[in-house]
């Protein structure tokens, strides 16, 4: 294509290759989809939160800045946001070091390998379904297999459903354990890191931690920045889990912030009150994620400045 | 030393191989629940061999629902899914070099816009997207499924862009005294090394949009046109009876494709190390 | 490059147009109804002469398409579809485009047809409709003009889906009512007293503590959250002269009783249950996710709330396993006091203001209610018939557990009723249920007082109507 452009008028060809008009041109199927699928109900679920809009009901009062005030002293709301930032914090630096490790330990080359990361891959692919959802209750239960674990051990069994302090953990543990997506391109990230990097600190004399610190995660950096950016921001989302396995108990100890959503939005037909909620969480985010950002000028390594 | 080695490495594989069952219990146990009566999961047995060994969770959920089988409902997802990946795929890297490689006017404001709508719950949103394919006449249908796949999926763009950060500059300027336009330099320099990351999208993508029930419940109606995530779901009725081997039964067999999928491309990412990279 | 996007974006959208469209009726009446739905509106307002109209629109031979949805599990999808066949036969010119799902992703799927104008033709709902009421089209007219046929409905049944002000809304699909399952065997093993047609919260409470204490089990099991409708509620309507309180009053607009503390009794006993561990904490209670796994129906309770439709499904299953359940009311306040318990309406079948077809759809509910042989169709798994013809025939060939369940609906319908009662629940009520809970968990781990959490439960209901 750049070919064709070199025969035609210079005129033409400039406006072609500027800058201004290639970026458009790249990243038109994104502005054309945004304009047409995302950006009117994003407005509108702004507007939405300065009404008593609610799904049955077609005609949205306006109350002003009402629903912003009653979030600041709704209990089920305050506890929700501590509750996911509990499963934030907790959650994705595991599942991230975890998906980094075993992405790593599965670069060997071995013909085990592809099986290894097939087994460790699997748990991924079941995703959020009714089936696991199930399972993972079961095995939590109290007569459940984690219960069977401890008393086998000795210990006394944990009521991990009916407990506030714990019943999160075991979605945690959901979320560490589909950390499939991550290693996943970790390890195409680590597939990307250029051999002679290790050949020459192979010469230097480096040895294998060496290696791990000074070339895999500084050239791995750019994905760590990005599956940190990515896992926190859906770990904010994380709703299939708690809605199907805690639903939000006991006593709203697993009420994920995505969950008290739906339910006000849904279950409770308070869609305006669901909006305004939204919007505060999207200040919050957007505040964890340009923290993230600003940070990252300090650790990740960039191939292509700019 | 040599012993030393091996030992090292029966431990290895020892340690991956134990891990790796304790990481797929749970979805073993799906499996033989697949065989096992109501009872029998219900009790929620630890062990993985089904007592009943009922085949016929089979038969009774390949059936599925009012004359409508299985078969219907895998084609369903199986068109969906390939489209929406292949959709994917294309938009994203367009739109990933666009903010990764171009100086245009907005790009950042683009960029911001991006993120901000991975940021909102689909639950406020949901309604007011589907009241504008609906006004566009695309309701019921497969459309509003597609489509949005064709315009860069913010989770892959960026993660192309990560990628793109790795290709060294230096060659997109090579290319350029090469006489090369930025049309030839995405098409000839950037989508061939992009290959990993290409790889992962096609993977994940699959899967998810296999997994998504949110979208076809809002935008198919006829049972005819359901794809298997919903048909999965029919099984699970909270105010009647669950018929759970056969829910388990149709779960299993909806692992197939994602699986092989996986399969099938996983071997881009392995290929070892010492072939990989930047050889020039 | 662009032009080559485009268009690789023009040919999907071509294909998956075509795919979409091939044998699909669906879509093409969607669009026609997107752009007779003016039209359709106007003919609304214009009742009279629109329903002159569709007189003749059912009994001449055009065709029509109805849509209907409903939801509930693979056995009632095969039995409905089943119907919607016959009737198809009966009637070729009426075409039925249904549509089935679970619980939750019905009321989702409905949702979003309420913000798009597009509701079913005729759809299912349950107890909780206040939200929906707009999209109601009621029968009142349709039972004037004897297009639906109500002689063999009786008044009680038929008011289970009445408005307050006298609106019939819909038909029900199988009246229902609460009641308390119980395995008289683990009783007498317990040495505890088997409930009476007259026993109270406080021998419901010994007789729990009683089992718990004996066998290491539940006493009483829960299932969903009908502690809040069945119990709570209840306990309510149990106070006081018969139709004096009710939870909500008569026409939803406000609280039917002024006492919040007219509460705190039985969260009370709620909190000791569940620290004595005669009844479930939130953990064990997650557990059962369906009536089928319910800890009576498992060996690890006593006793359970039922909707009685559900007892037939669970007698089965526990007669296999040689165990035989029995069906008890609910306890009451004081012995000889008011039941509290009322007959409700399972689910009913409705026709929906946005349809164009609004008679052939009532039409179609009415054969769907009173017909024999859709009904020997459907056997009941919706709830008990509220067409005498219809359950007449059907407890002919009923089983054990069905037999019980007629028996003791039919003792509910005995009860003396006020002369003014409200079935249907206000808008709103599923957070107030959730909240409350949550707080009979705060009353059991100590952090708040059952008086309190009365407080708290009144607070939450009123806070409904502001």
């Amino acid at each position: 294509m750049g070919d064709k452009t070199k025969t035609k008028a210079d005129s033409l060809s400039m406006l072609i290759n500027n800058d201004n008009v290639v970026g458009h041109i790249f990243a038109a199927p994104f502005i054309f989809g945004f304009i047409c699928f995302s950006f009117i109900p994003i407005c509108m679920s702004l507007y939405y939160a300065f009404t008593d809009y609610s799904l049955g009901n077609k005609v949205a009062v306006f109350v002003g800045l009402k629903n912003f005030l009653m979030l600041f002293k709704d209990e089920v709301f305050l506890k929700s946001i501590s509750k996911t930032l509990q499963y934030v914090l907790i959650a994705v630096p595991l599942k991230l070091t975890f998906a980094l490790l075993v992405a790593f330990l599965l670069t060997r080359k071995s013909r085990m390998v592809t099986f290894y990361r097939s087994l460790y891959y699997v748990p991924s692919l079941v995703g959020g379904s009714v089936a696991v959802a199930l399972v993972w209750k079961q095995l939590f239960a109290r007569k459940g297999l984690f219960n069977s674990v401890l008393m086998d051990l000795g210990l006394k069994k944990i009521n991990w459903f009916g407990s506030e302090a714990l019943a999160i953990y075991p979605l945690i543990l959901m979320a560490v354990w589909q950390f499939g997506s991550s290693m996943i391109i970790f390890a195409a990230g680590l597939k990307e890191i250029p051999t002679t990097y290790y050949e020459a600190s192979e010469i230097d004399g480096a040895n294998g931690f060496q290696r791990f610190f000074k070339i895999t995660l500084p050239c791995l950096s750019p994905i760590i920045l990005y599956n940190l950016v990515m896992q926190t921001i859906s770990a904010f989302m994380t709703f299939t889990q708690a809605f199907i396995i805690t639903g939000g108990g006991p006593n709203n100890s697993t009420m994920l912030y995505a969950l008290n959503v739906y339910n006000q939005a849904f279950k409770y037909n308070n869609m305006g009150y669901a909006c305004a909620m939204s919007w505060v969480m999207l200040i919050v985010m957007s505040l964890i994620t340009l923290v993230i950002f600003r940070t990252s000028k300090f650790w990740v390594f960039s191939e292509s400045e700019g | 030393m040599r012993e030393k080695k091996i030992v090292k490495k029966v431990f290895y594989h020892l340690f991956v191989l134990l891990f790796g069952f304790v990481m797929i219990y749970p979805v073993l146990w799906m499996i033989s629940g697949s065989f096992k009566d109501n009872g029998e999961i219900l009790r929620g047995t630890l062990s993985l061999i089904p007592q009943s060994s009922k085949i016929s969770n089979y038969n009774t959920g390949w059936k599925g629902f009012g004359g409508t089988t299985f078969a219907t409902f895998f084609k369903n997802s199986l068109f969906v899914t390939t489209i929406a990946t292949f959709g994917t795929v294309i938009s994203s890297s367009l739109v990933a070099y666009s903010f990764s490689r171009i100086k245009f006017k907005g790009r950042k404001l683009w960029f911001t816009f991006m993120l901000a709508t991975m940021m909102l719950p689909g639950q406020v949103i949901m309604i007011p997207q589907y009241l504008i394919y609906y006004r566009f006449g695309l309701v019921p249908g497969y459309v509003p499924l597609i489509l949005p796949y064709f315009c860069g999926q913010a989770f892959f763009i960026y993660q192309m862009m990560q990628f793109m950060q790795g290709i060294p500059r230096e060659l997109d300027e090579a290319a350029k005294i090469d006489g090369c336009s930025k049309y030839g330099i995405y098409s000839k320099i950037i989508l061939p090394l992009l290959k990993p990351a290409i790889v992962t999208t096609i993977i994940i993508q699959f899967y998810w949009k296999w997994d998504d029930y949110m979208g076809p419940l809002l935008y198919l109606s006829r049972p005819q046109s359901y794809t298997a995530s919903i048909a999965i779901k029919l099984f699970a009725d909270s105010t009647s009876v669950t018929d759970y081997g056969a829910m388990f039964a149709m779960s299993t067999l909806s692992l197939i494709p994602v699986f092989l999928i996986f399969l099938f491309f996983n071997k881009y990412l392995v290929e070892g190390i010492g072939t990989s990279g930047l050889k020039g | 490059m662009k032009k080559k996007l485009v268009g690789i974006m023009m040919a999907a959208t071509m294909i998956v147009g075509s795919l979409a469209g091939c044998g699909s009726q669906t879509d093409s009446t969607t669009a026609n109804d997107a752009q007779t739905k003016d039209v359709a509106e106007a003919s609304t307002k214009e009742e009279t002469a629109a329903t002159e109209d569709k007189a003749d629109d059912t009994n001449s031979d055009e065709p029509i398409t109805l849509r209907m949805a409903w939801w509930g599990s693979q056995d009632r999808h095969d039995k409905t579809i089943a119907a919607i066949e016959l009737y198809e036969s009966l009637n070729p010119n009426v075409t039925i485009e249904y549509e089935y799902y679970s619980f939750d992703d019905y009321f989702t799927k409905l949702k979003t047809l309420v913000a798009s104008d597009e509701v079913w033709d005729v759809f299912q709902l349950g107890g909780n409709f206040p939200m929906y009421l707009d999209k109601i089209y009621p029968l009142d007219e349709f039972i004037a003009t004897g297009v639906v046929d109500v002689s063999k409905i009786s008044e009680a049944n038929l008011k289970t889906t009445r408005e307050t002000d006298g609106t019939q809304l819909g038909l029900t699909n199988g009246i229902n009512t609460y009641g308390i399952a119980y395995d008289p065997a683990i009783f007498e093993e317990a040495g505890a007293a088997i409930p009476t047609d007259d026993w109270t919260w406080e021998d419901y409470q010994k007789a729990a503590d009683t089992i718990t204490e004996k066998l290491g089990i539940f006493g009483s099991s829960t299932f969903l959250t009908s502690d809040f409708i069945a119990g709570c509620s209840t306990y309510i309507g149990q106070q006081g002269d018969l139709g004096q309180y009710s939870f909500f009053n008569l026409d939803l607009t406000g609280m039917g009783f002024d006492n919040p503390q007219m509460l705190a009794p039985f969260i009370q006993m709620r909190a000791d249950m569940i620290k004595k561990g005669s009844y479930p904490d939130a953990g064990a209670s997650a557990e059962v996710t369906n009536i089928e796994n319910d800890f009576l129906v498992t060996g690890e309770a006593a006793m359970t709330w039922v909707a009685v439709n559900q007892f037939p499904t669970i007698y089965n299953v526990c007669a296999e396993q040689g165990r035989e359940l029995a069906l008890a009311p609910l306890p009451k306040v004081v012995a000889g006091g008011n039941s509290g318990t009322l007959i409700q309406s399972s689910q009913m079948l409705c026709v929906s203001q946005d349809s164009e077809h609004k008679e052939a759809a009532a039409a179609f509910i009415s054969w769907f209610e009173n017909d024999v042989d859709c009904n020997n169709i459907l056997q009941a798994e919706r709830g008990i018939p509220a067409n005498e013809n219809v359950r007449e025939a059907l407890s002919a060939s009923s089983t054990k557990g069905q037999q019980i369940m007629y028996n003791y609906v039919d003792s509910v319908s005995k009860n003396p009723t006020p002369k003014e009662y409200n079935v249907l629940s206000p808008d709103g009520q599923d957070q107030v249920q959730d909240n409350y809970l949550n707080y009979i968990q705060q009353v059991a781990s100590g952090e708040i007082t059952a008086e309190e959490a009365a407080e708290k439960t009144y607070a939450d209901a009123q806070a409904i109507f502001k």
